[in-house]
């Protein structure tokens, strides 16, 4: 796969670094940019899915396994970012967050609406494995990705969860299975699966504090 | 254990969208009547926002920026547009627009170039329906029982269009007109009346007929020029349903 232009990105903070000499991430200048985007600057909107796009794609096709519909959903979030531009991210989330969010519920609703579910699980109990490892693009260019540090810093929190915790989340979070259809999948009670689930969530609660703070 | 308790132990569930669909529109009702909730909820949501980066990132494609943008930019005019384009009447077009412009200066030329933009515009968006189709159909038209060129039919997901090819048929008899129906589980929904060449194939974009109901198949059919009735009232020229 060829390798995406590299996005403009500045990355900010002098005196708010966040710990371990780490760096906020901004979309240049995110202000101009949202103010750019109401104002309905065309150039904006390719800015943004210049640099969100990665992530974007990332996150929908991990969860739906086709690259065709991971950019149906993504095509659906930027055309909503671009209908809401008034109220973008209302002022409390960083862009990028609120996109994703928005792509991660899209995909969830897309794999619960369309019967794809049962294949979704089969496929995962034959991999053994869960997408977000699966759909590794060895041809991405790290460097040329904004936000890869943030990546590698969520990545790491999920990788130090136990692993009984670990996988419930990946389940959850990343394959959007119901409690019921967790348990099931892992063969333990429901019960099992909330209390893995809220233990997991506070344990990344605490190890994305800082990354939290980089969104403000 | 207060009915409270519930929501207050399941909110990073619901932000995870792991609860049962009708716990989850339980939990949605209460955030719209409790604050305590809603601030938390969002609280949560804004801790766990940067969780999605966990995935690798996905190169995407090198025209994946510019087709976004033109699908998000083009987005009014293509739902509305629902008019049979001809390739070469739009080149014909073009051309006509080229040659104006080099006649014209300032505002001719100005309205020529916005013609001829709209104009490809059009014609790039009618390749899109064809290039981004998740299924393509063929059936022959058949004529007094004897083959007489086909049909094609392109399924675009993303818009719900139909990009329709109708080739290797001749000019309607003085008279009549070519009709192209959707066949629906509620009945055959009348769409546009096809310009037939045998120089040329028709090229039609079509929008999904606005009835709930599915649509199963296509119909073409040789309808006498006046008619306006809701079913075909003529000789079926190619029936398909999926």
């Amino acid at each position: 796969m060829p390798r995406a232009e590299p996005p403009r990105v500045e990355r900010t903070g002098q005196s708010g670094d966040a710990p371990g000499g780490r760096r906020p991430l901004v979309l240049a200048g995110e202000a101009s940019l949202r103010r750019r985007l109401a104002a309905r600057d065309e150039q904006a909107l390719v800015e943004l899915i210049e640099v969100a796009s990665p992530w974007l794609l990332g996150i929908t096709h991990a969860m739906l396994s086709d690259v065709d519909e991971a950019e149906e959903v993504v095509l659906e979030v930027f055309a909503s970012a671009w209908d809401r531009v008034d109220s973008l991210g209302d002022g409390h989330d960083a862009l990028l967050p609120w996109l994703l969010r928005i792509a991660r519920n899209r995909a969830i609703d897309r794999l619960r609406r369309r019967g794809r579910w049962r294949r979704k699980i089969e496929r995962a109990q034959a991999w053994g494995e869960l997408p977000p490892d699966r759909v590794r693009a060895a041809e991405i260019d790290e460097s040329a990705v904004p936000g890869w540090h943030v990546h590698e810093s969520v990545h790491a929190a999920l990788e130090a969860l136990p692993v009984e915790q670990r996988e419930a989340i990946r389940l959850a979070y990343f394959q959007g299975l119901t409690h019921s259809e967790i348990a099931k999948r892992l063969e333990i009670p429901m019960g099992t699966v909330k209390t893995r689930l809220r233990l997991g969530f506070d344990k990344l609660r605490v190890a994305l504090a800082p990354i939290k703070d980089w969104i403000v | 254990m207060t009915a409270h308790d519930w929501y207050i132990e399941n909110r990073a569930a619901f932000v995870a969208r792991s609860l049962e669909p009708v716990e989850e529109r339980t939990f949605r009702d209460h955030l719209g009547r409790c604050d305590q909730c809603t601030r938390e909820v969002a609280r949560l949501e804004r801790e766990l926002a940067w969780l999605p980066m966990a995935v690798t990132p996905v190169a995407p494609a090198p025209d994946f920026v510019r087709r976004m943008a033109t699908a998000i930019l083009d987005r009014p005019a293509r739902w509305r547009r629902h008019v049979p384009l001809a390739a070469a009447a739009g080149l014909a077009l073009v051309a006509a627009g080229t040659a104006l412009a080099a006649r014209s200066e300032g505002r001719d030329l100005r309205v020529a170039l916005v013609a001829r933009e709209t104009r490809l515009m059009a014609l790039e968006d009618t390749l899109s329906v064809l290039r981004r189709a998740n299924m393509v159909l063929q059936t022959r038209i058949s004529m007094d029982g004897y083959p007489q060129g086909g049909m094609l039919i392109f399924q675009e997901a993303v818009s719900h269009r139909w990009g329709v090819i109708v080739h290797g048929l001749p000019p309607a008899p003085s008279g009549s007109k070519y009709q192209f129906w959707f066949i629906t589980e509620s009945g055959m929904v009348r769409s546009v009346e096809v310009a037939a060449s045998m120089q040329r194939p028709a090229f039609m974009t079509l929008p999904m007929p606005g009835v709930a109901a599915p649509v199963m198949g296509a119909a073409l059919t040789m309808e006498p020029m006046v008619d306006g009735s809701s079913e075909p009232q003529g000789v079926t020229l190619a029936h398909v349903v999926f």
